[in-house]
């Protein structure tokens, strides 16, 4: 078993526009309400990086920025964890698309943003970060693989670590073939030390074999979850909204999954 | 000098293909289009090389000795394809 604290938490998804405005949502205290998820660049990246930034990049930077508000740490202060089922899926359609027409040029820029880290390259040039970052996938487990990965970081390293998780529909004909229904990213602060910013106590234990997965109450928060990789976090952000002993399971890879306690500070 | 019809098609070029925060209007003719003036960098040079390729049919090189020059403003970019383009 890991036990971490969560200092700081970032959100953007359909309705969903920050965690300070959906705090109540997740607590069943308000009623949810979907709405376009409120893409914008970060106004932490130089112009250059801002008008190349795509929909990943977008989602990533605003949840990690407010997570890191949050918390009060400076967000060069704190090592990374990025996780993303399939990175920036507009730009691999877009790839294929020229690779499929000749005469097979690719763009310098789409190229730049091919790579799976894109995010954690963003991140650092905007937050002029030298620390340690990571950059993960696990198809439908990739939240679960990035907590894991955060949480040795935090308990064997004694590290700060911003776990960033986002994700982004597929244009067709890719979408029909892995559909991701929406845009959805999250960030937390999470720390080995208990401090006067710390909201909760996680403790993270990884366990063989299935479980029942702990679902959301709210339909179209379930539709939500089950539909994009990055939301399986839900469950997660619920508990810590609802501010009280929670045990929640998730589900993690080759029919294993994940206990998370949450203990309020 | 105001910028001419070609000047302004190339301008237009730069703003959709670099995806920029300033319209093809407030490129100055000879004001410099890499670092200081417009503020492009080395990506922004093989995305717009690319653009000019396929709008013009001008192949630019990225070992071109003369590529400083070229690039130094709108007016000496649209020079060269000018001078260069198909036909």
């Amino acid at each position: 078993m890991m036990r971490l604290y969560v200092e700081g938490i970032g959100l953007l998804g359909p309705g969903l526009d920050g965690w300070s405005a959906s705090r109540a949502v997740l607590a069943g205290e308000a009623a949810y309400v979907a709405a376009p998820t409120n893409l914008r660049a970060s106004d932490m990246l130089p112009a250059a990086e801002r008008r190349r930034a795509g929909v990943p990049i977008k989602l990533a930077l605003t949840v990690g920025q407010e997570a890191f508000l949050q918390a009060g740490r400076e967000t060069k202060s704190a090592s990374t964890v990025f996780t993303s089922s399939g990175g920036d899926n507009d730009n691999v359609h877009a790839i294929n698309g020229i690779l499929a027409t000749a005469p097979r040029e690719v763009s310098p820029t789409r190229f730049h943003n091919s790579v799976h880290n894109a995010a954690a390259g963003y991140w650092c040039i905007a937050a002029g970060s030298h620390e340690p970052s990571t950059s993960l996938c696990a198809y439908d487990a990739s939240f679960v693989a990035g907590l894991l990965e955060s949480a040795t970081q935090v308990v064997v390293d004694d590290a700060v670590v911003a776990l960033v998780a986002y994700d982004h529909s597929y244009p067709e004909p890719l979408h029909s073939v892995r559909p991701i229904t929406t845009s959805f990213g999250a960030a937390l602060i999470l720390t080995k030390q208990q401090s006067a910013k710390s909201l909760a106590a996680i403790e993270v234990e990884f366990r063989s074999g299935k479980a029942p997965e702990t679902t959301m109450k709210d339909e179209a928060l379930e539709d939500l979850r089950k539909g994009v990789p990055a939301a399986r976090v839900l469950p997660l952000l619920a508990a810590l909204a609802a501010a009280k002993t929670t045990q929640i399971s998730i589900d993690y890879l080759e029919g294993n999954h994940l206990d998370i306690r949450v203990t309020p500070c | 000098m105001a910028a001419s019809a070609q000047e302004k098609e190339l301008a237009q070029l730069i703003v959709t293909s670099l995806n920029l925060e300033v319209s093809a209007d407030e490129i100055e003719p000879d004001a410099p289009l890499y670092g200081e003036g417009l503020g492009l960098d080395s990506i922004d040079i093989l995305e717009l090389s690319l653009a000019i390729s396929k709008t013009y049919g001008v192949q630019l090189k990225s070992d071109d000795a003369d590529n400083n020059k070229i690039f130094s403003s709108l007016r000496s970019l649209n020079e060269h394809i000018q001078q260069h383009k198909a036909q």
